[in-house]
This record gives structure tokens, C-alpha cells and sequence, in this order.
């Protein structure tokens, strides 16, 4: 790709002498919507004084919740990758019988409300389901316990997981493979060698997006399981039970981890889409 | 040396049917036909990336039908060259050396060959992002024939390039056709490439091979009509051929070839609908009409003279569209320009019926 078709459309020179109207029209419209996320966030961080930061810090409570949010949400991140990956490599480059109904399968929690996502996975892993009362025989319980965080994350997670997957693995184009195999590796060297590495990159970001959305899930962990609790129901918890100015410290650091999380995702994906 | 035996093959709703060819150890052949004729499918199937319905592919006499592509022993190289752009253009290079068998400086070694005899030694360092279409096939060049293939099989490789690079690169690729001693099997749309190139071609249509032979002679003698129109031959005209004379023995004999307006003397083996191929050169321009017996003489109008260098090629209506060639030199001497009327003169023998 050159320089030139890198350049976004509307930067060409004859759309800035002809349609100045139209482009001060977008940017003033889209000021608007950039104004409505950073204006909020920004009023928040407003709060982040040493005084109410050391506060959250010393807040024992908030620290295990956090800890207890950024553990189930690896923990649902890796499940999801050993689960997922292999699928998302099946759906890019294999074509079997039912593989649009996978990959629509796969994308179906995005459009399902998330307690309702909650409910569905209380009444199936719930004590009473037959494969809930298998785990508990196993010492695995849902229900108001850790493994209900996680599998709230992983259901909420697995669109971003999956697709993210399967779209880094589309953009490795085959032939480049049939190369490597010509120059004498065996499919799994050639995966190891061509595939993984120019995928890899793709994937990471995937799984941390997959991560990101596990650590801010609220709607299907406060029906699974409401304590231990996980730092959005620590919050709002706080929120319902004592008031705004208690549940601003969480906020605050809750926000500080994605904003961490998200400048993680920004590194990785620009150089995907080079 | 590449054999294939009647080989079959499905790939969605394309098809090879039945194609048999051979490259005799160290020869270079070209399969050639239009976009979408199966070129590339081809020499997937040969490398192995293509499962095959029927037949078999014997390489060096072993059947590799069945072998998967790292036990082929096959150098491949794509027409959009497809090097690993995660790696420099030294491990490009290596790719195919970098495991157990061979010592790293045995590897360095071969890389370094290759990067003389490809003139990309300056290169080796570089990321393979921002290289030119010419520097690109050199290195994916390299890449194909470091672990020393007994076969390289090229799709377009030339298709990616300027013409100034691509005839370079063809005079570079033959010398090291011969210098490697690689059996070569290469794609192309492109039928001067064949000539320039090959020992021997075979025309590919609709996944079946319309003919197979050496260069000059698919060139000289195109066995159907379309043939001769897809490797540019010459002049095709539909019409019908019949006998001049009732009886007579058996072998070729004196006919009449009748296309529309145009009838011409020829010698044919058979009766009937025919095609006539009039090669640009076998016909002969003059101003007046030029004595002597089985000629065809036949009046024309200039319709446009396009000057290739040397040659230069006139385009006229006789009834018929028909192209001849002419040297520059006496397009000149005969003032041959548009709406000049000429005698177009061509020997029975000289065309080519099919």
C-alpha cells in the first residue's frame, strides 16, 4: 500500500476546495458525539483528587474486588482462547457443513441483554440444571461463587474473542502458507512459522478486548453471582446502598485499570491494520 | 522431469479435465492460456495444494500423487510472489534451509549464492516491505530456489513488473534455468513469453489442453481457431473448403477456401466448414500485381499502418479484415498509408487450415 492510499478519502485535496461546508458540517457533528464520551469521563477524573485516590487505595474491600474482577476476567480470557482460537482458525480457513450457523452462534451473545444472559445461565448451570448438579458433584459451583463470574465473562466475551480471532486469521492469506509448505513445512510447522506470527498480533488484541469486556461485565455476574463481588457490583452496590460520593473512589479506579487496558489495545491494533 | 497423466481436478465450480503434459528433465515449459483457464490450479495440483480427482503426477519418475507439498521437492513461486512479511529478505531467503538438515553456515552460504546470482545482495538486510515489483521477484526467486528444488514451478511471475524489469528478468530467469538445472514449469498468458522462453507449451482452454508442442511450431501451425486467435498467429477466417477438381488421389489436394467475399487457392486434407490462418508475414504487399502460378492475388485498402520498430504491421480491408506484416523500410518504399490500395499476394501453402 502507498502513502497515498493510506490517506483517508476525504483528505483529498479536491473535497477541501470543493465541499468545505460539508466537512465543517461533519466535524461539528462529530465534535458533538466525542464531546458526549470524553465530557463525562473527563468530569469524573475531575474527582481524582490525592484524597479520594488514597481513599480507594487504603479500601481494602475495593482492592479485593478489583483483584478478584482482573483474575476471573484472565481466567475467562484464557478459557475462551483455548476454546475459541482453534475455532476462529476452523472458521477462517475450513468450510464444513453448519459453519455460518457457528460463526452466527458464536456472534449471538452481542445481541442478548446481558441479565438476560445472566438468567439463562443461572437456570443452566444453576444447582437444580442436571449439568449444574454434575460441576457441584466435581466441587465446582456457579452460583453465587467464582466460576459464576467466569462463566458470565466468557459468555458476554466469546463474540470478541471468536470474530477478533477469526479475522486475524483471514488476513493471513493462504498462499503464504502453500509457500512455507513448499519450501518443506509439514501444516503444523507452517502454522508455527507463517500462520501464528503474522496472526498473533491480531489475536493478542482480540483477547485483550475479550478481556476488557470481562472485567467491565455488571449485567450477568450481579445475577450469577452477587457476592463475592466483582468490582462493577462492588460499585454499584455502593452506588444503591450509601450514595454517590462512596461509589466515586471505585469508579475511579475501575476507570484507571480500562484506561490501561485500552491504551494495551491501541498499541497492539494499528499495526494489525497496517 | 514433470509428467502428468490424464489429471483431473474439482475446485468449486472450476475444472481440469483429463490434462496430460510433460517437461523433460531440465527443460522449461509454459502453460498458456486466458485468465480463469486453470493456469494457476494447475500448477497447485502439481505442487500438491490441490487434491486431484484423477490421473497422476509423476516428478523425476516417482508418482507424487499422493504426497503432500514438502515431499515434492517443488520451488514455487506466485505471480504476486507472497514473501513472509514478518521476515527480512535473508530469512525469506532461508525459509526453506532453516531446519535440522543443513549447518547455518552452509545456509548463510546458499543464501549468499543466490543473492549474487540474483544481484540482491545489497538487500539481505532489508524488511521485504517497500521493495520494488522487480527486487521482490528476485527475492521470492531466491527464496524458491534455495533448498535446491528439482522442480520450480512459476505462476505470471513476470505479470508484477514494468516491461523494461520483466525483460531483464526473463533473460536472467533463462541463465538460471540453466545454471540451477531446474525443470521448469511455468504460467503465463503471454504467448511471447513462450517463445522467448520455452521448450515447450501447452495451450490451455476451459481446463483442457488445446495443444502441445514446441513453441515455433503451436505458433507456426495453431491446431483450432482458437488457438490461432489466443497466441495472435494471424488472420482467422471462417468458411468452407471444397474440392477444385472432382476425385484425384488420396493425400492433401488443390481446394478452394471461401470466406464471404474472399475465395483463396489452398491445399487441403479435407472438405467442408474450416478455419484459415494467415500468418502476418506470409502475406505479401506490393502496389501492382506480382506474377507467378498458385498465388492467391487479391485488391485491399490500407486501413492502417502500425509502426513496431523494424516491422511494422498493416492492417487492410479486402472484404475481409486481414494483417500483414512488412518491414518498416518497405512500408516506406511502397508509401503504404491509410486508404492506399495494394495487392495482396499469398501462396496456397501458406495458409493454414484447422
Amino acid at each position: 500500500m502507498t502513502a497515498k492510499d493510506s490517506l483517508p478519502r476525504g483528505a483529498s485535496s479536491s473535497n477541501r476546495v470543493h465541499l468545505p461546508w460539508a466537512r465543517v458540517t461533519m466535524a461539528a457533528l462529530g465534535a458533538l458525539l466525542v464531546l458526549f464520551i470524553v465530557g463525562p469521563l473527563l468530569r469524573l477524573l475531575w474527582l481524582a483528587t490525592p484524597a479520594s485516590l488514597g481513599e480507594a487505595l487504603r479500601d481494602r474491600e475495593l482492592l479485593s474486588s478489583i483483584t478478584l474482577t482482573l483474575g476471573t476476567a484472565t481466567a475467562a480470557t484464557l478459557i475462551g482462547a483455548v476454546l475459541g482460537v482453534p475455532l476462529a482458525f476452523l472458521l477462517a480457513r475450513r468450510s464444513f457443513p453448519g459453519r455460518r450457523l457457528v460463526e452466527a452462534i458464536v456472534e449471538l451473545p452481542v445481541v442478548v441483554p446481558h441479565p438476560v444472559a445472566g438468567i439463562a445461565l443461572l437456570l443452566f448451570l444453576g444447582r437444580n440444571s442436571s449439568l449444574g448438579s454434575g460441576f457441584a458433584r466435581l466441587g465446582i459451583e456457579f452460583v453465587s461463587h467464582v466460576p459464576g463470574i467466569i462463566a458470565g465473562m466468557l459468555f458476554v466475551s466469546v463474540p470478541i474473542l471468536v470474530s477478533g480471532a477469526r479475522e486475524a486469521f483471514r488476513g493471513v492469506d493462504p498462499r503464504l502458507e502453500r509457500v512455507a509448505r513448499t519450501l518443506g513445512d509439514s501444516p503444523a510447522t507452517a502454522f508455527r512459522r507463517v500462520t501464528l506470527p503474522l496472526a498473533g498480533r491480531g489475536i493478542l488484541a482480540a483477547a485483550v478486548l475479550a478481556w476488557a469486556r470481562g472485567v467491565s461485565e455488571f449485567g450477568a455476574i450481579v445475577i450469577l453471582t452477587y457476592n463475592p463481588q466483582v468490582a462493577s457490583v462492588l460499585i454499584w452496590d455502593r452506588f444503591t446502598t450509601l450514595g454517590l460520593p462512596a461509589a466515586v473512589p471505585a469508579a475511579l479506579l475501575l476507570l484507571a485499570v480500562a484506561l490501561g487496558l485500552f491504551a494495551v489495545v491501541r498499541v497492539l491494533q494499528p499495526q494489525e491494520r497496517r | 522431469m514433470i509428467r502428468l497423466e490424464a489429471l483431473t481436478v474439482r475446485v468449486g465450480t472450476f475444472r481440469l479435465e483429463e490434462v496430460s503434459f510433460e517437461v523433460p528433465s531440465g527443460g522449461y515449459g509454459l502453460l498458456i492460456g486466458p485468465s480463469g483457464s486453470g493456469k494457476t490450479t494447475l500448477l497447485e495440483t502439481v505442487a500438491g495444494h490441490v487434491p486431484t480427482l484423477g490421473g497422476k503426477i509423476h516428478l523425476h519418475g516417482e508418482d507424487v500423487s499422493a504426497a503432500p507439498p514438502e515431499h515434492r521437492g517443488v520451488g514455487f513461486v506466485y505471480q504476486n510472489y507472497h514473501l513472509f512479511p514478518h521476515l527480512s529478505v535473508r530469512e525469506n531467503i532461508r525459509y526453506g534451509l532453516a531446519r535440522g538438515a543443513t549447518a547455518a553456515s552452509a545456509q548463510l552460504e546458499r543464501v549468499r549464492e543466490l543473492a549474487a546470482l540474483l544481484g540482491i545482495e545489497p538487500l539481505l538486510e532489508r524488511s521485504v516491505h517497500g521493495l520494488s515489483g522487480g527486487e521482490t521477484q528476485r527475492v521470492a526467486l531466491a527464496r524458491a530456489l534455495a533448498p535446491r528444488p528439482s522442480i520450480l514451478l512459476l505462476d505470471e511471475p513476470f505479470a508484477a513488473v514494468d516491461p523494461a524489469t520483466r525483460h531483464m528478468l526473463r533473460r536472467e530467469l533463462r541463465t538460471i534455468h540453466e545454471r540451477e538445472r531446474v525443470t521448469t514449469l511455468q504460467v503465463t498468458h503471454d504467448f511471447d513469453e513462450a517463445l522467448r522462453l520455452g521448450d515447450v507449451v501447452a495451450v490451455l482452454a476451459e481446463g483442457r489442453i488445446a495443444q502441445l508442442g514446441r513453441p515455433d511450431e503451436v505458433f507456426r501451425y495453431p491446431n483450432s481457431a482458437f488457438v490461432a486467435r489466443f497466441i495472435g498467429t494471424g488472420t482467422v477466417l471462417r468458411g468452407t473448403v471444397s474440392r477444385q477438381s472432382a476425385g484425384g488421389a488420396p493425400g492433401p489436394f488443390a481446394a478452394w477456401f471461401e470466406s464471404g467475399p474472399l475465395r483463396f487457392e489452398v491445399v487441403a486434407d479435407r472438405e467442408g466448414e474450416a478455419h484459415a490462418v494467415l500468418r502476418p508475414e506470409d502475406l505479401v504487399l506490393s502496389r501492382e500485381p506480382i506474377p507467378g502460378s498458385a498465388r492467391n492475388r487479391l485488391p485491399a485498402v490500407v486501413d492502417r499502418v502500425e509502426r513496431v520498430g523494424p516491422v511494422s504491421y498493416v492492417h487492410l480491408d479486402a472484404g475481409r479484415p486481414l494483417t500483414a506484416a512488412v518491414t518498416t523500410a518497405s512500408a516506406d518504399r511502397l508509401e503504404l498509408a491509410t486508404g492506399v490500395q495494394v495487392v495482396v499476394t499469398v501462396k496456397a501453402t501458406a495458409i493454414h487450415l484447422v
